[in-house]
């Protein structure tokens, strides 16, 4: 499917994402428990807990990468297996061995390939598409260096380039944010709402409450089960934050900013 | 086959091991490069350990020992065993390591046990299969070779064929599996791949050196590029080049040839690692050790400016005190600087040259700069994600961003 | 002592050697190390053979231990360029030393009973025949040296026990104790080079690693604690040698060989029916707890994965 067909929108107004009654455990241990969420369309949604809570598990257990023991995940309406086209997946970056011999383009031309086909080589619209990823995210100049030579930023930016290449309507990012400078921060964050005006659903696991609060719209705050899902102004507030991380998580009237994961 | 062991300016049988040995090297380089990007070269091993009771079993099986026979034996194994290993894997309590080591002994003891047996039936039944312990290319005929050949051309075909899925896999395979991959088939492929090199290359460097043709040609290609397909044409390449000249070492010296071979490849290996440009352990150091000595003249050019700002022009041993540097490292230095006319020298002591003078200037403004990036440097708007070279920040963000800098740094100030 | 109890004796004590090591290496992932550094020990061999022109043992335990320590040295150099992984650092070196004693072996030692078959399987067979000088007594050789193998490890294990107990289980912890893992994995795997030549003769320093690996790994599946594991390791290392002894002598073959498909068939056993993490425990443990889950949800029969 090319830009062109699928919808950003999907007609009837589903939810870009949704979870519902997902259960997946890890020998007999729930890491996920019966877990209903939704993510609209059109936003820029958080999923926050404290670690273990589950929510690499959640995102990558709607993919189908993992298998869930009970419950469904759908995309835009769709069962979620069967709309992987509808979906940009940002991975976390723990498990790259940054030594592989591939360079950046090639990594963000792996964007394309799902949708132009495994074995069909890319059209020059593809190759167009795969320059214009690198250039939003000022990659421009590193095309063609090796990854294992780039900073931590420079690496999160190609695996988001990779994404953009794909230009799927809905993209799950786990922990972009985690262990890059500030300034990259700045720069994909004001990305991602970039691409919220332009009408993409984004989900993004992130660790943060002080971004979340600021810039997000809506969030889930998990730990093993749902505590919560909605609007951001409603749902990071002290009560939801106190049921997921226990009660020395939070202080009273405490500033966003100085909200900190507490195990 | 025959035309193209005419061709060769080798004596018949020599032709046929250098081409045997060129195909097992090939084969081993590419095919072996997947199992050196996942990390399973040690499978790798387990499973050619896997392949002497495989070829016992064939034997035992069918009375033949030609090399067709003895292959789908070995083969056989090699898959059961690639599905053994996996399998105890993914039970969970038993550690990689600890599985693939478990798999490797047993099925070897299983092969030695199989081949005394053998042995024990009759006197000649062991020969030839022995050759799968430790190698022998001297008992290859053209019809093994061509069997050789075309199992490695299949193999490398569909590598040709599947690059993308299996570059996508190697490199990132949650991302392959959410783009809708069949990510499990593709391993399947790939474990099968690296049975059939095993298979191909066992009979010449034996089945406990055979993990070495696997690393060697990947770990050596690697150094020398940085793209997968450059690698997998690189180890290829360099795989036959090891087994060829190895092959025609060990026929021309009588030493066995599996060894011969794996020597003769780790060489190009530490060559490789020690002598790679931009790479290599030889590379990397000399060019730590040049970085370290420009910082080192820079400081000293820092320290002599402050001596002759405090007082009268300092002797070397004044400096050396002064700075608290050690005397021979000060030494080299100062000779690096007179060298380019930074100095001067009046007697003892020692005096900035007009051009050391404007060089102190240059340094000095370097390290305001640096300061003012890690400052201010969040305020700039840079087109791209350049990031600055801490030993020349003006050149690599460019004079306008290095002024802007400079602004805010002033601004900051007053 | 009759040549069948010289054969038991030898096999066992080998055996026991073995498994006095094998859980620690077990535990530490060190499996792969042990295997790459019993097959580095034969250029060790060779050269100790060369120099001092003789096949006593203390000459050949020295030359094995130096080139053990050459291997592991020489991964961990490869390791630390940053350019190869662990695996192909392994694969690379202890090949290349292999190569090396195979080399040397066809080139200086053909017709010195210094034979290649025997880096494999040893010749236990000859056990009986072989006498040691021990104090003016004639003593069968292969017992005296398993025997000063076991009481060595036995010594190495009891003197370093705490910090191979603590290590073994939380190396990190061990490191901020300022015990060094690393120092100790490589005092290990020097007694693994030494326990492999001795057994050499008996053996084969390749079917070490057998003994060295697949009873402790069967070990590891039945029992959580230490002492528990090294005093099983052990046993199933006598079982595999009494076992292999018997098999072998009724299909006339290797009796090492045998004696690894022996432990090997231990494991095997293990795998499948030990009582916490064999294979059948598991599944009627996961199955009792995914009905529970489906209790728990309310969605008997829905179950299944996500859409």
């Amino acid at each position: 499917m090319s830009a062109d067909e699928v919808p950003l929108h999907s007609g009837g107004g589903a939810p870009a994402l949704e979870v519902r009654r997902l259960t997946v455990s890890y020998e007999t241990r729930p890491v996920l428990w019966d877990v209903d969420a939704s993510f609209p369309t059109g936003a820029l949604s958080a999923i926050v807990g404290p670690n273990g809570a589950g929510k690499s598990t959640l995102l990558r257990a709607a993919l189908g990468l993992i298998p869930a023991d009970a419950g469904q995940a759908l995309v835009q309406g769709h069962p979620a297996r069967a709309a992987l086209d509808r979906v940009a997946f940002v991975p976390q970056r723990d498990a790259v061995d940054w030594d592989f011999p591939i360079t950046v383009r090639e990594v963000v031309e792996m964007g394309r390939y799902p949708v132009r086909g495994w074995l069909r080589r890319l059209t020059g619209e593809d190759r167009a598409i795969v320059d214009d990823a690198l250039e939003r995210v000022g990659m421009g100049p590193f095309a063609r260096r090796q990854i294992g030579r780039l900073s931590g930023g420079q690496r999160q930016r190609v695996f988001i380039a990779r994404a953009l290449a794909r230009q799927a309507p809905v993209m799950l990012l786990d922990e972009p944010f985690a262990g890059i400078d500030a300034r990259t921060e700045a720069t994909l964050l004001d990305l991602l709402r970039e691409l919220r005006a332009e009408g993409r659903s984004i989900v993004v696991v992130h660790h943060d409450l002080g971004t979340v609060r600021a810039s997000f719209d809506w969030a889930l705050v998990l730990n093993v089960r749902a505590v919560a899902c909605g609007p951001v102004s409603e749902v990071i507030v002290p009560q939801t934050l106190r049921r997921a991380y226990g009660t020395d998580a939070v202080e009273d009237g405490a500033e966003a900013e100085e909200l900190r994961w507490v195990r | 086959m025959g035309p193209l062991i005419d061709a060769l300016p080798f004596s018949y049988t020599v032709s046929v091991i250098a081409l045997g040995a060129a195909v097992l090297g090939l084969t081993a380089g590419v095919l072996g490069t997947l199992a050196v990007l996942r990390q399973r070269t040690l499978v790798g091993d387990a499973l050619a350990h896997a392949t002497l009771p495989g070829v016992c079993v064939a034997f035992i099986a069918t009375g033949a020992k030609d090399a067709s026979t003895l292959l789908i034996g070995a083969g056989a194994f090699g898959l059961i065993g690639a599905l053994l290993v996996v399998g105890l894997e993914r039970s969970g309590r038993t550690r990689p390591d600890a599985a693939i080591g478990v798999m490797l002994s047993s099925f070897f003891a299983l092969g030695i046990v199989l081949l005394t047996y053998i042995g024990s039936l009759n006197e000649s039944g062991q020969a030839g299969l022995e050759s799968y312990l430790f190698g022998q290319a001297a008992g290859l005929v053209e019809r093994d070779v061509t069997i050789m050949a075309v199992l490695g051309l299949g193999a490398l075909a569909v590598v040709a064929a599947l690059f993308r899925p299996l570059k996508s896999t190697l490199f990132d395979i949650d991302h392959a599996a959410a783009g809708g991959l069949p990510v499990r088939a593709l391993e399947v492929v790939m474990t099968a791949l690296l049975v059939v090199a095993i298979v191909i290359g066992v009979r010449t460097v034996g089945a406990i050196l055979m993990v070495a043709m696997l690393v060697v040609p990947a770990a050596a290609a690697r150094q020398l590029t940085g793209r997968l397909a450059g690698v997998l044409v690189l180890a290829g390449l360099i795989g036959a080049t090891v087994g060829v000249t190895g092959a025609l070492l060990s026929a021309q010296s009588g030493l066995p040839t599996g060894p011969v071979i794996v020597l003769v490849g780790f060489l190009v290996v530490l060559a490789c690692l020690l002598l790679a440009p931009g790479r290599g352990v030889l590379w990397r150091a000399r060019k730590l050790a040049r970085d370290r000595r420009r910082l080192l003249v820079e400081g000293v050019l820092i320290d002599l400016e402050t001596a002759l700002h405090g007082g009268p022009p300092p002797t070397q041993r004044e400096l050396a005190l002064a700075s608290g540097r050690p005397r021979r490292a000060l030494r080299r230095a100062l000779r690096d600087l007179e060298r380019t006319g930074a100095l001067a020298r009046d007697g003892e002591r020692i005096y900035l040259s007009e051009s050391g003078a404007a060089s102190v200037h240059a340094v000095l403004e370097r390290r305001d700069l640096w300061s003012a990036w890690l400052e201010h440097g969040w305020r700039l708007e840079l087109p791209d994600a350049r990031e600055p070279d801490p030993r020349d920040l003006r050149a690599s963000l460019g004079d306008e961003h290095a002024d802007r800098l400079r602004a805010l740094a002033a601004e900051a100030r007053s | 002592m009759s040549s069948d109890l010289v054969i038991l004796l030898t096999a066992g004590l080998t055996a026991t050697a073995c498994g006095l090591l094998g859980p620690f290496l077990v535990l530490r992932r060190n499996a792969l190390m042990s295997d790459a550094v019993a097959h580095a020990v034969l250029p060790g061999i060779v050269v100790a053979y060369l120099i001092f022109q003789t096949r006593a043992p203390l000459p050949i335990v020295a030359g094995a231990a130096v080139f053990g320590i050459i291997c592991v040295l020489g991964i961990d150099a490869l390791r630390s360029t940053g350019l190869v992984k662990w695996d192909a650092a392994i694969a690379l070196v202890f090949p290349a030393l292999f190569a090396l004693g195979v080399i040397g072996i066809s080139t200086y030692a053909t017709g010195v009973h210094l034979d290649l078959d025997s880096t494999i399987y040893g010749e236990i067979a000859f056990a009986p025949f072989l006498s040691l000088d021990v104090l003016g007594a004639e003593l069968p050789r292969t017992v005296v040296l398993g025997g000063a193998a076991v009481v060595a490890n036995l010594a190495f294990v009891a003197l370093l026990w705490r910090k191979l107990k603590t290590t073994s289980f939380d190396p990190q912890y061990a490191q901020a104790v300022d015990v060094s893992p690393a120092r100790l994995s490589r005092m290990l795997l020097v007694a693994v080079a030494i326990t492999a030549v001795i057994s050499f003769e008996s053996v084969g320093a390749i079917l070490v690693v057998a003994l060295l690996i697949v009873p402790a790994a069967a070990a590891h599946l039945l029992t959580d604690r230490l002492t528990a594991m090294i005093a099983i390791t052990v046993a199933i290392g006598w079982v595999s040698a009494i076992g292999g002894l018997s098999f072998a002598s009724a299909a006339d073959a290797s009796i090492a060989g045998m004696m690894g498909v022996v432990a090997a068939g231990c494991f095997v056993l293990a795998l499948l029916a030990g009582p916490r993490y064999g294979l059948a425990a598991r599944a009627i443990r996961r199955r009792r707890a995914g009905r529970r889950a489906r209790v728990a949800l309310g969605a008997a029969g829905e179950g299944g994965a996500a859409a």
